[in-house]
């Protein structure tokens, strides 16, 4: 119980501790192995002795080895392998017989497998999907020799794009077959005779005909073919079939089987369906614009938690209440019903490890567990009323109990204005010398605007000077004389030590290529080097760009830059024909080192 | 899609090699669909990690055929960023189930994002041929189409869309349609009806307040805005309206509160700056003032607006050099805009550069329509100057805006503008006799100051019903429509129809800023 206290400290330094006082920190094993989902963790007196008991379906690490653990206490009672993964599990009561001991069911691949007493009970399957009939008669043929592997495969391809029945895994691996493969295929398949089953994908149970909390139940299971079928709780025979348009994932069933009652079931297109009594299909339907992670009924309410991390109210006729944002990703959610009160509150185990329940929009209560919580259970365990059963991505297991004395109170959590109202602004300081100029500016203001614009029209009138200058003396990088137009250009690349200087000249005269032209570079040799500094220029053709590479090598390591001079010279005149100042930038190569 | 079949079945020959020769008697297939249910779960948990695990193995185990792997594999992808490899996921379960309108949806909106609108609403037309009644396929298509800039066909989807279900998301974009259309009552409408169906989206109460700001229906904008804060106290778009708001009349250390909640979320922001900075004006601590407007200038360095305040702030401060720096930058940026012009001529007539403070009037009238201040200022110059002629023609002038806005609006005038120019009226009418010499002078330095002073408080919009007194509240008016404007170009993106078109909505002024928002 060491863990458990530092848990309890963990979080109470977190919230006020009004709040923590509410939970008791009975157990926490953080590497308790235990890897499942909420709808695989049922508690229930499975030996109807008064003593609850926790059934984990337990997918394993990395879901390799599927368990049925059953856990006492802190300890696990028994476990035995699975031989598939568990998709969810129930505890139900089959019949009416004192003792009462339900019986728990367990939701894998095909089938239901069915323990009593923690024995295994009875196994059902669902039954196998109706095959395609050109299908089924296609292998027929196949079986006769009457159909050769290549026209086989043609029909079976034309089925596959019209067909509303889907192909059999044996057709669609057939079909994928090179051309060579066929023959073997055909002959070792075409005996078989064609099946497509489906898998259970949830499951949930509703009550038989009474509403008694120990009356019987009938499992209720979604299925990978869009259908939900209620099973008899004796018989184990179908009792209703429902077709949906999408793939359930969670299920929501409420009032019985043979008076009145409605499925909610949350699906893969993101809607959620609900179904009544008499209606094969569904009568209302919820659409979100993301998925659902869970799907909790609080009374009348449906609670969806969404992937943009949300949980929406709706009426059990799918109208919207009431949107509540989560501070983080919703990973899972379930139910909290403490019936000495009667509350019922809905629990969401968020990525940022907090739990957080709710009544309708309002919090009632946080909890932060020391990782991501993956499954919630909340029920009578061991001789406990109100137990909270948290697991945790990496597998821990964490127990806590709810004090007799706790109640939980709208408010709980956070309220009033967002805490964020409370800091103080950040205004920049300004400085004593700020505040002297300003005083400045406010006595000479006249004077100061004076000798700006007088010292701006000096600047502007040296500018035109400098830049006549460079025009007289060729300075610029255009070249407009009549005779020799020219047109410079200079790229630099690169973050050095080593840049690409490019040179862009163009020649833009109509007619005349410009002959025997030279390139020199003038630039500080102690900062840079460069392979060439003086080189001819190939004949320019009027019109067309010429780029000159050339590598400059900063040899400064004291992100100093300089400027390097580009003169366009012709051979036998000293005067440049055009000349351009190429700002180097810093080496970010030798700053960063 | 035959080397696509072929590709997914390479994938994994070993696999397939070693249990054909092994086994004799014809094996039992897994079920293609054993763990799509694990799939799903690992997925909507965002826990992509094992979701991708189980993906593998699956695929491992039925060849690359289990197509709802290859489904969530490709949505991870996209999630990812790796529109283009998912995009071709979405196209091999298309081929494994051609029937399938989904497949279709996810091919289209793969291609949406990579901005190949025209392909995508091709692909959505032959999954609407699939899926008649399916909002989203109507809603994706509308947003494809504006993007195609066809706003009368994208309307057209976007209604339909409604029509089979009901969805915020469509309503934003109808409204965005609007807005880009220019036809601010019409979107209006739209967001009315969305907040009246979704009553909590908080985003849809701002924009609709901000929109409500906009045309100066304040009541009606509080309301929703206020609405919107109480589902999202942290919601900074409506604090920054509504702290402007609340700077109108003069509120201004509650509105300082609020803006410490958008000064933690978006501490860069510069409308919340400048908003902060004019706070502090209305507060008379100028040093502060000028400390946030300077670093909401140093944030949004072309905004004429944040130079505006800087140049009214210095103004006040008698710095007027300063602010003729400020007010010349906001010039070069906002040149149509007659009370920038004016402030300038203000502060050259305190720098004693009256030739060309004339010539900044002399712009202001020409750019200026309704602000009587202008000519009032102008008036005072030409008198001070002794041009009573040009004087009298301003204040004529001014008495003609005057009455104009007295019919227009029940705007009151401020107290020592009135003033003012009863002053000055008399000294035009007795000008010629000598009395009044020395009342001449008297407002004639007093004009230095005040000038100032009641040149700012009148930069408000007129035609807003608002009793604005100061001068700092109403130049952070000024401020709130562009801190609206800052709201629609931010939002944040629905995720499952990101990047929408930003709404051209506001008027050339307040565009430039939101250009540079974006930039």
């Amino acid at each position: 119980m060491a863990a458990a206290s530092s848990s309890d400290s963990d979080s109470g330094r977190a919230e006020s501790s009004e709040a923590n006082s509410k939970w008791l920190d009975a157990h926490y094993d953080p590497v308790a192995n235990i890897h499942t989902f909420s709808a695989c963790l049922v508690l229930a007196d499975l030996h109807g002795d008064g003593e609850h008991k926790l059934v984990v379906g337990d997918l394993g690490p990395g879901g390799q080895q599927p368990r049925l653990k059953v856990l006492k206490g802190p300890a696990v009672l028994t476990e035995s392998p699975l031989p598939a993964l568990p998709a969810a599990a129930a505890t139900f009561l089959m019949e009416h017989h004192e003792p009462q001991a339900p019986a728990l069911a367990l939701a894998s691949g095909p089938c239901v497998y069915v323990y009593k007493n923690l024995r295994p009970y009875f196994k059902f399957s669902l039954p196998q999907l109706p095959p395609n009939p050109l299908e089924q008669d296609l292998w027929h043929q196949a079986k006769e020799d009457r159909i050769d592997p290549l026209t086989l495969k043609e029909m079976l391809e034309s089925i596959r794009e019209k067909a509303e029945v889907p192909l059999s895994v044996q057709s669609l691996r057939f079909l994928q077959l090179e051309l060579s493969e066929m023959e073997a295929f055909v002959n070792q398949h075409k005996s078989k005779s064609i099946k497509r089953q489906t898998v259970i994908t949830t499951m949930t149970t509703l009550k038989k005909n009474l509403a008694d909390e120990d009356a019987v139940s009938c499992l209720v299971l979604g299925s990978e073919n869009k259908e939900l079928l209620v099973l008899d709780p004796e018989a184990f025979t179908i009792l209703a079939k429902m077709s949906l348009p999408s793939i359930p994932v969670f299920l929501e069933a409420s009032g019985q089987f043979d008076v009145e009652f409605r499925l909610a079931a949350a699906c893969r297109n993101g809607n959620i369906y609900i179904l009544r009594r008499d209606s094969k299909h569904p009568k209302y339907c919820i659409e979100l614009s993301a998925q659902p992670v869970g799907l909790v009924r609080v009374h009348k309410v449906l609670v969806v938690g969404s992937t943009e991390d949300s949980l929406h109210g709706f009426t059990h006729k799918g109208k919207k209440l009431w949107t509540v944002h989560m501070p983080a990703a919703i990973l899972t959610m379930n139910l909290l019903e403490q019936r000495s009160r009667g509350l019922q509150a809905v629990m969401a185990g968020l990525a940022n490890g907090e739990v957080r329940i709710y009544r309708d929009k309002a919090l009632l209560n946080v909890i932060r567990a020391p990782d991501a919580v993956t499954s919630l259970c909340f029920g009578r365990y061991g001789r406990e009323e109100n137990t909270l059963i948290m697991t945790t991505r990496g597998g821990g297991l964490i127990i806590k109990i709810l004090k007799r004395t706790a109640v939980f109170v709208e408010g709980g959590g956070e309220m009033g204005p967002p805490p964020a109202q409370a800091t103080k602004l950040n205004v920049p300081r300004k400085t004593r010398l700020y505040v002297d100029q300003t005083l400045r500016e406010r006595e000479a203001g006249t004077a100061m605007h004076r000798a700006f614009q007088t010292d701006l029209y000096l600047l502007r009138l040296r500018t035109a000077r400098a830049y006549v200058q460079a025009l007289e003396s060729s300075l610029s990088p255009m070249s407009m004389t009549a005779r020799e137009p020219l047109k410079l250009h200079a790229v630099v690349q690169g973050l050095g030590p080593t840049f690409k200087l490019t040179l862009h000249l163009q020649n833009p005269s109509t007619a005349r290529p410009a002959l025997g032209l030279l390139i020199c570079f003038l630039y500080n040799e102690a900062l840079y080097a460069l392979p060439r500094a003086f080189f001819k220029v190939p004949l320019l053709v009027p019109g067309l760009n010429y780029p000159l590479e050339t590598f400059v090598e900063s040899l400064s390591n004291k992100g100093i830059s300089d400027i390097i001079k580009v003169l366009v010279l012709r051979e036998g005149q000293s005067a440049p024909l055009l000349s351009a100042h190429i700002n180097m930038p810093v080496s970010e190569g030798l700053a960063a080192a | 899609m035959a080397e696509e079949r072929l590709a997914t079945r390479t994938q994994f020959p070993a696999s397939a090699e070693l249990q054909k020769p092994r086994l004799k008697k014809a094996p039992d297939f897994p079920i293609l669909e054993k763990q799509n249910w694990l799939i799903h779960l690992h997925y909507i948990r965002k826990d992509y990690e094992a979701c991708k695990a189980v993906i593998k193995e699956q695929l491992q185990e039925t060849q690359g055929l289990c197509e709802y792997a290859i489904y969530v594999q490709a949505l991870i992808f996209r999630l990812e960023g790796n529109i283009q490899e998912s995009l071709e996921l979405f196209q091999t379960c298309a081929v494994l189930s051609p029937q399938c309108a989904d497949n279709l949806k996810q091919v289209a909106r793969s291609l949406f994002l990579l901005g190949k609108h025209k392909a995508a609403i091709e692909v959505y037309n032959e999954a609407a041929k699939l899926n008649q009644k399916d909002w989203e396929i109507c809603h994706n298509l509308g947003v494809c189409y504006i993007y195609l800039k066809q706003f009368n066909k994208a309307q057209d989807q976007l209604h339909n869309a409604l029509h089979l279900n009901r969805h915020d998301l469509t309503y934003i974009m109808l409204g965005k349609i609007h807005l880009l259309e220019g036809d601010l009552d019409k979107a209006i409408e739209i967001y009315e009806k969305a907040v009246e169906f979704s009553p909590e989206n908080t985003e849809l109460l701002t924009t609709l307040g901000l929109l409500y700001l906009q045309l100066g229906i304040y009541q009606k904008a509080f309301e929703h805005l206020g609405n919107a804060l109480t589902y999202d106290p942290t919601n900074y778009k409506a604090i920054l309206a509504t702290g402007s708001m609340m700077q109108t009349h003069e509120d201004f250390d509650v509105a300082l509160t609020k803006y410490r909640v958008v000064a933690c979320a978006v501490p860069e922001s510069p409308p919340l700056w400048n908003n902060i900075g004019m706070c502090f004006f209305g507060k008379k601590k100028y040093v502060a003032a000028i400390s946030c407007l300077k670093r909401a200038n140093y944030l949004a360095p072309f905004d004429w607006k944040i130079l505006y305040n800087l140049g009214l702030v210095h103004l006040t401060m008698q710095q007027y050099a300063s602010a003729f720096h400020f007010l010349s930058a906001a010039i070069n940026f906002q040149p149509k805009m007659g009370e920038l012009y004016m402030l300038l001529a203000v502060a050259l007539t305190n720098l004693e550069d009256t030739e060309n403070a004339k010539r900044a009037y002399a712009e202001a009238v020409r750019l200026d329509k309704c602000n009587p201040l202008v000519n009032l200022n102008y008036a005072v110059l030409l008198y001070n100057q002794g041009e009573k002629r040009g004087a009298l023609a301003q204040y004529q002038e001014m008495e003609k805006k005057v009455s104009l806005l007295k019919d227009s609006s029940s705007l009151e005038f401020d107290s020592e503008m009135v003033e003012m120019a009863q002053k000055l009226g008399a000294a035009l009418q007795v000008g010629e006799a000598l009395v009044w010499t020395k009342p001449v002078k008297d407002p004639k330095s007093k004009q230095r100051t005040m000038s100032t002073r009641k040149s700012a408080s009148f930069q408000q919009p007129l035609g807003s019903n608002q009793a604005l007194g100061q001068a700092m509240s109403s130049a952070a008016a000024y401020r709130k429509l562009p801190s609206g404007v800052e709201g629609p170009s931010q939002l944040t993106k629905p995720p499952s129809l990101p990047l929408e078109p930003e709404p051209a909505v506001e008027a050339s002024p307040t565009k430039t800023s939101e250009q540079i928002r974006e930039k």
